[in-house]
């Protein structure tokens, strides 16, 4: 979590510094009086590195996905419950009483 | 619902509190979530953690919700006298509590004395005729009674206002099967479904009735819910794979001499037939010869 955490702040500050960068590119390129056609490699590098930083953190941090396909261990129904509100007390282990003297005691 | 999953946790929890390995608590939650009738075992282990003082105050408000799981469990092991304590003293707690007063007429019923269960139910459902709880407990007292008719009856009327109740519709299945009411039975079946198409148990049970029905467009129907119930279950439901054989069979023994056979049927009933095989072989291998013989005679008499 934590480590998830630090790689996503990381991913997001790399992001903001490459922006950063991008700005002072222009800044320079106005001032020599070229054309923008493009950032510099080493920004493009820095942009898709922030980007798989920041998709990691995205997809470790919320937690673990659950299986969404009906037949797998998690989602394969294998019993149903027993129906708790129609339940009937008088059965057959009405005969056969548990040899248990517990009590409640207080 | 319990999925697999779920299963296993709950099977080991089980050896482990039996083994004396604690995790007591987390069985009985369990047993609670998943609504599983383990009455013996959450009496046994509940009353232990009750008997606690320790133990219990680490619960803090969850002992009201132990207490009343250990009184039903009580009531269905008859050991009234548990049960009862159980009652007095959410009753002590919980005073003006209708939750308590539906617990207190539980005892009676278990008590076998079912007027004055009745009464208490009566009183319970004036002061808040909507409760579906009660509806369901005189259904379920009619039941205990042996009055299956009248069980029936109070199950339509009260599924005439709570429609979408798919336990009650379930329990009304059940209770036409008992009495071998196919038709009512599968009608029932289809409201399950229909409220929840997800579960695959509910679309087996559905082809069982259709295939017990018989006629040749049942049969059909029972085919299709069956390889559905496979769909759902990734293969894994023995019971579907088998309900596929003999619903092919079943329909060439009915549709012989017509010639009109279908390719994809029999497609579908070799498939089910291989992995029929190949689940035995790998799970109890000393069944097989019995099995290879069981789909032989099924193909023989098509």
């Amino acid at each position: 979590m934590g480590l998830g955490f630090g790689v996503g702040f990381l991913g997001v500050l790399i992001l903001f510094h490459a922006a950063y960068s991008t700005i002072q590119y222009r800044a320079l390129l106005k001032i020599t009086e070229e054309e923008f056609s493009g950032s510099p490699f080493s920004v493009v590098i820095e942009l898709s590195l922030g980007l798989l930083l920041c998709t990691w953190a995205a997809l470790t941090v919320p937690g673990k996905f659950l299986c969404i396909l009906p037949d797998s261990e998690e989602n394969r129904i294998v019993s149903l419950p027993v129906n708790p509100d129609f339940m009937i007390f008088n059965h057959r282990g009405k005969l056969f009483p548990l040899e248990m003297n517990a009590k409640l005691r207080h | 619902m319990v999925t697999k999953t779920e299963e296993s946790q709950l099977k080991n929890l089980e050896i482990q509190v039996d083994n004396g390995g604690g995790g007591a608590w987390e069985f009985l939650s369990l047993v609670r979530k998943l609504k599983v009738r383990r009455s013996d075992k959450v009496l046994k282990h509940g009353l232990s953690i009750l008997n606690d003082p320790k133990q219990r105050s680490t619960l803090g408000s969850e002992e009201w919700t132990l207490y009343e799981q250990v009184a039903v469990a009580a009531m269905d092991c008859q050991s009234l006298d548990v049960a009862q304590d159980c009652t007095k003293a959410l009753r002590k707690r919980f005073p003006e509590s209708k939750r308590v007063g539906r617990l207190e007429a539980m005892l009676l019923e278990a008590k076998g004395s079912w007027d004055m269960a009745e009464k208490a139910y009566t009183s319970l459902l004036e002061d808040n005729p909507l409760d579906q709880i009660i509806h369901k407990r005189r259904v379920a007292m009619a039941k205990a009674q042996g009055n299956i008719s009248g069980a029936i009856e109070w199950l339509n009327k009260y599924l005439e206002i709570f429609m979408a109740d798919h336990d009650a519709w379930r329990e009304l299945a059940e209770i036409y099967l008992s009495l071998q009411m196919y038709k009512q039975a599968a009608f029932c079946y289809e409201e399950v479904i229909l409220a929840q198409p997800t579960v695959p148990l509910y679309h087996l049970a559905y082809a069982d009735v259709l295939y017990t029905l018989g006629g040749l467009e049942n049969l059909q129907t029972a085919k299709k819910y069956y390889a559905s119930t496979i769909d759902l279950t990734g293969g894994k439901n023995t019971r579907a794979l088998f309900g596929v054989c003999l619903c092919t069979s079943a329909i060439a023994q009915l549709t012989k001499g017509k010639n009109k056979e279908d390719k994809e049927g029999s497609q579908l009933h070799s498939l089910a037939a291989k992995a029929l095989e190949k689940d035995y072989k790998q799970r109890a291998p000393d069944k097989l010869p019995q099995l290879t013989t069981a789909l032989k005679s099924l193909t023989l008499s098509s």
